[in-house]
């Protein structure tokens, strides 16, 4: 009837033209998971404002937009967006330039093969995902690394010797982390007998974190320094070298790069609950059913946000040597342990 | 016990003729005014025989009607007996030299420099004799002389030229007019040297190094201060500090004021221990006056300078803790709220949050509000509880060993080579403490601890503030419980005048030792104030401190010694 | 130079686009536009508001203690005044903040500094002269090193008087400014 009448011919016209059909609903998922994850990075940073907030006996923004503060990191973008746009003396210009650019793409990349929570129709639950790649685990692991170039490459291209360290400083900390964080997606990958996300929370009936706690702890450490969050912000350091790789950086640009940063966060946290809290996997609400799985997903996802923002308030900074020293004395080989007895389990189990 | 005369009769029995005139003002305070050209050997012998090893200043003083200069050595030891000697050296006005200590005392350096930027005095066999406050157009116009005539003023935009030099800086000069040259108030001849930027620059040696400017505006810096690094990656080989960002010639300005206009300026010396400068300058006046403060009014400055002493060391530890976890890290916003607590009890009585202006020769300006006690009781029970919970915290934290113990070690012998006082110093085995070496107000007659520490890194130095912190409320509290009765003010004439004399006044700083130098002529204004702070002398501790340590040591050092660049500058 | 200047526009149709306005002015302002003109009816009309809603509830200070009021200025980000509740938040870097606090005296070596800072921010951007020594001098006015006259080197939109003001005066400061923002007051004319 009329529903036909629609389907008919899009149906049609996806036989006849894959190509052209496979672009627009790729254009159209994009839309979808960029506004999905900048509204999320929002709402992280005024989460983390409010968190903040309340853990030092403070309000964080309660004036603009009702007394949540709600409209507070609209306000912020406004201003961001409308900030003179300027380019240093002596800066490497396309590096430069590049630089916020390329960490939008890789937060993309990401964010196209992270599934985005499911929904439970009829008792099958559909994953939301835009890209289901086979070795989408491993792909999100190394697509999240790329931040790293880009921090260097604003850092390198600001002609500026805070942003050269910063830069010099997560370059040292991305390769050691990088190592341990591929280790334990494998060891999860064997336990699951996958590398697709969608899979690997399928196969999950024991959430991963009690098969494997150590893992657990190693990834959720290595996923830290990947985001450059406290205790592992040696790249950003206020303190030190006054804001890091992005001294130089203001107006919109610094904006591109801090709401990357904050997209980063996000999607570290859903890999995180996707690989070992189960992803959307929960009992069944009953009445809301179809909205079951998504609800369990949010849960945890924001679980892990608030662990994060909980971190940042309540540790003191590590020294560069000393991260370097973490990863590579200690969570390295403690990884390769962890992949034994992935093994081990898995077999037993198999 | 060594006394001021047994140092004096060893003195003249080895240097026959060379004291030329003498005065012993107390057991614990020599004046002697000594043979130019014997000054170094006397230090020596004072130094290596009667343990003077605490070099505690320098200051000048312009006799325009004698047409000399003196220069006063400050001496004292670190704790083997109380005697400080202050040993004057007169030099003729027309070409002022004298000879420098800098051989005998590492940090007779920075206070030498000080005197020839200020009044031109040359010091002989000096290392470096560069500036050290005054920006390059001011060298050479000697404005602590009594002479000065003042300087080219910024009064227009339109005076100011702006140059971009070859790094792309912006420099602004301001070039005189004809009539400011006519009136003689631009040197004509300047001293030659090499700029801040041509030393650093001229000591690079590989092409992987480089220098790192934190400052003038860095988040690291309590106020505007250059400490430039030489660097090798990470590393540092190297510190320099370039300080005079927010020079105020407040020695200057004291001696155009009165004795009261003089309270509030001394505020702002430093801060964050507006009490203790207040008393420092009061009881130099009461000492020349020869005036007893009442006991009430001693029991209330001891109170209030102990409060002051509590908030400060909260907000120095906390702003520390905020360099070296981010503003986000929740111990340094609970240990501003805690001062909040303090301060509203210190502001309950002065009517002032940071600028008291409250301590007056002779007395205190008003007593006492009704509740004080109960007020403060609970808020020092507040502090204490919470005080104890950080300490706690910093123990069990193994994050905070990592990155504080063992970092910016200053042995024992090396913390009093350079000259450093206060937290820092005891921090480093040696509790050397005013409050028991040079005794004022009621504080004999109170039980409290110099504490310590073995260990001299900076986890110590935050151990040793938090400490005191509980010490000092344990000292308010015994006040609160002791205090009598009485007038809070010592008559005393409307307009002070204070004897013609000298006076030598050390009270104990939140920081450490701070002295306060007083020549007076008689009249209503004094002739000379030199303010011995302790930061200067930290500051100057700081380079040889910051060499070999990584570039985020630099932040942990550096904090822990709780700066305040006011006082540095003045 | 405009679309106009390069492609001839047919009589009917530049005649008909003629009568047509928007908020008041025509509407071919904004068909053969330039920056300029752009920059012009966004001023006169809602849009303006709208950015300056965002720019005074965004109003990020450079951390930049120079004297007493540094104390204060510290003070005014903690708790029991925390200037986040109004969106005012420290930056470390001038390239991010958006108003100069001049927060103590302005001493002769410490001039080219602060004016690069100054210079290194971007657009928009305010200055707000807290205590009597930024305004004036303070008790330093006789001093040989000090700048009384702050007024003459930096557009100051707001004075906050005190030696050195209570943190709720940074709070009443910052207000000031918001209004004068909102109304479009201040000294630069955002």
């Amino acid at each position: 009837m009329v529903l036909s009448t629609i389907v008919e011919p899009i149906t049609d016209f996806v036989a006849q033209e894959p190509k052209i059909a496979g672009l627009i609903i790729g254009l159209i998922a994009a839309a979808i998971i960029s506004s999905v994850t900048n509204v999320g990075a929002m709402g992280i940073v005024w989460l983390e404002r409010k968190v903040l907030g309340d853990m030092t006996n403070r309000f964080g923004p309660s004036r603009v937009g009702t007394r949540w503060g709600i409209l507070q990191l609209v306000a912020d973008a406004i201003k961001l967006f409308t900030k003179e746009d300027s380019i240093p003396r002596g800066a490497d210009k396309p590096v430069y330039v590049w630089a916020p650019i390329v960490a939008c793409m890789t937060t993309m990349l990401v964010a196209a093969v992270l599934p985005w929570g499911a929904l439970n129709i009829g008792g099958v639950v559909y994953p939301l995902v835009a890209v289901n790649m086979d070795i989408s685990a491993f792909f999100v692991e190394a697509a999240l690394s790329l931040m790293a170039i880009a921090a260097f490459m604003a850092g390198w291209g600001s002609n500026n010797k805070y942003s050269m360290l910063g830069a010099f400083r997560g370059i040292a900390r991305m390769i050691s982390y990088e190592v341990p964080m591929g280790i334990c997606v494998i060891s999860v990958a064997v336990m699951a007998h996958s590398l697709n996300i969608v899979e690997i929370v399928e196969a999950q009936s024991i959430w991963y974190i009690i098969a494997q706690p150590l893992g657990f702890v190693i990834f959720m450490i290595a996923l830290i320094t990947d985001l450059g969050r406290v205790p592992f912000d040696q790249s950003e350091a206020e303190e030190e070298i006054i804001a890091g790789y992005v001294t130089e950086y203001g107006g919109i640009r610094w904006g591109l790069l801090y709401f990357q940063e904050y997209i980063t966060m996000l999607l570290g946290s859903v890999l995180l609950v996707h690989l070992y809290l189960g992803g959307w996997n929960g009992p069944t609400i009953p009445v809301i059913t179809i909205l079951s799985p998504m609800i369990w997903f949010l849960m945890k996802v924001i679980l892990v946000l608030v662990f994060l923002i909980w971190v940042r308030g309540s540790l003191i900074r590590f020294r560069i040597d000393q991260v370097t020293d973490l990863g590579w004395k200690w969570l390295l080989p403690l990884s390769l342990v962890n992949l034994v007895w992935a093994v081990a389990i898995g077999m037993y189990f198999a | 016990m060594t006394t001021a005369n047994d140092v004096l009769s060893a003195l003249q029995s080895a240097f026959p003729g060379a004291i030329q005139e003498f005065r012993v003002e107390a057991d614990n305070r020599l004046w002697a005014t000594v043979d130019p050209n014997k000054i170094v050997e006397i230090c020596e012998f004072l130094r290596d025989e009667q343990d003077f090893d605490h070099y505690s200043g320098a200051a000048g003083v312009d006799k325009i009607d004698e047409a000399l200069f003196e220069v006063t050595e400050i001496l004292a030891s670190h704790g083997a007996h109380p005697v400080v000697a202050l040993l004057k050296v007169k030099t003729p006005r027309d070409a002022p030299s004298v000879k420098s200590l800098t051989d005998l005392f590492w940090n007779a350096n920075w206070y030498e420099r000080e005197i020839w930027e200020m009044f031109g005095i040359n010091f002989e066999d000096h290392p470096g004799l560069y500036p050290l406050l005054l920006v390059d157009e001011l060298v050479g116009s000697w404005p602590w002389r009594k002479d000065f005539k003042g300087y080219p003023d910024y009064n227009t935009n339109e005076r100011v030229l702006e140059i971009i030099n070859p790094d792309g800086y912006a420099e602004y000069k301001i070039s005189p007019t004809e009539a400011e040259i006519e009136a003689g108030t631009v040197p004509e001849t300047r001293p030659e040297y090499p700029t801040f930027r041509e030393r650093e620059i001229m000591e690079l040696e590989t092409e992987s190094e480089m220098i790192l400017h934190l400052g003038p505006q860095h988040a690291i810096v309590p106020g505007p201060f250059m400490l430039d690094l030489k660097v090798d990656g990470e590393r540092v080989k190297k510190a320099y500090l370039d300080v005079g960002y927010i020079h105020k010639g407040i020695e200057k300005i004291l001696e155009n004021r009165t004795y009261i206009q003089g309270i509030p300026i001394t505020d702002r010396m430093c801060y964050l221990a507006a009490l203790s400068n207040n008393e420092a300058f009061c009881g130099a006046i009461e000492r020349l006056m020869e005036i007893e403060v009442p006991e009430r009014a001693q029991y209330i400055r001891v109170i209030l300078e102990e409060l002051s002493r509590i908030q400060s060391h909260l907000l120095g530890t906390g702003e520390f803790l905020s360099l070296i976890g981010g503003v986000t890290y929740s111990p340094f916003q609970w240990m501003i709220i805690d001062r909040e607590e303090t301060v509203s009890c210190i502001e309950s009585v002065t009517g002032a949050r940071i600028t008291h202006s409250f301590i007056r020769p002779g007395g205190v300006r008003n007593d006492l509000p009704d509740g004080f006690a109960e007020m403060t009781r609970s808020a020092l029970k507040t502090v204490v509880d919470k005080t104890n919970e950080y300490k706690e915290l910093f123990l069990s934290d193994s994050m905070y060993e990592m990155r504080m113990a063992g970092i910016g070690v200053l042995s024992p012998e090396e913390a009093r080579r350079l000259g450093v006082s206060g937290p820092p110093l005891r921090a480093s085995d040696t509790p050397y403490d005013m409050r028991r070496e040079d005794p004022i107000l009621v504080y004999p007659d109170l039980d409290f601890d110099v504490i310590s520490r073995k260990e001299g890194d900076s986890k110590a130095r935050v151990e040793v503030r938090l400490d005191e912190i509980i010490e000092s409320c344990h000292i308010v509290e015994q006040c609160l419980d002791q205090i009598p009765g009485g007038p809070i003010q010592e008559k005393v004439p409307k307009k002070i005048k204070p004897n013609p004399g000298e006076a030598y006044y050390r009270v104990e700083d939140p920081r450490g030792e701070m002295g306060i130098f007083l020549v007076s002529d008689g009249t209503d204004k004094p002739v000379k104030v030199k303010v011995r702070g302790p930061v200067f002398a930290y500051f100057q501790a700081l380079p040889p401190l910051l060499e070999g340590a990584y570039v985020a040591d630099v932040v942990a050092i550096a904090g822990s010694m709780d700066a305040c660049t006011s006082e540095v500058d003045r | 130079m405009g679309i106009s200047d390069v492609v001839p526009i047919p009589v009917v149709i530049d005649e008909e686009l003629e009568k047509w306005t928007v908020w008041g002015r025509p509407l071919t302002n904004v068909w053969l536009t330039t920056t300029e003109k752009i920059h012009e009816i966004i001023d006169m009309g809602p849009i303006k508001n709208i950015l300056n809603w965002g720019r005074k509830n965004s109003l990020w200070f450079l951390m930049q203690p120079m004297g007493c009021c540094g104390v204060e200025m510290l003070v005014f980000g903690c708790p029991h005044y925390d200037c986040d509740r109004f969106g005012i938040i420290p930056r470390a870097t001038p390239r991010q903040a958006d108003v100069l606090i001049i927060s103590g005296y302005i001493t002769r070596k410490y001039m080219p500094a602060i004016k690069n800072l100054w210079e290194q921010m971007l657009e928009p951007k305010w200055v707000i002269a807290i205590g009597e020594c930024a305004i004036s001098g303070g008790p330093f006015y006789d001093s040989y090193n000090i700048i009384n006259n702050t007024s003459d080197f930096f557009p100051i939109d707001v004075y906050v008087p005190g030696c050195p003001p209570r943190p709720e005066q940074f709070i009443r400061g910052f207000r000031e400014l918001q209004e004068k923002i909102k109304r479009r007051e201040d000294k630069r004319g955002y």
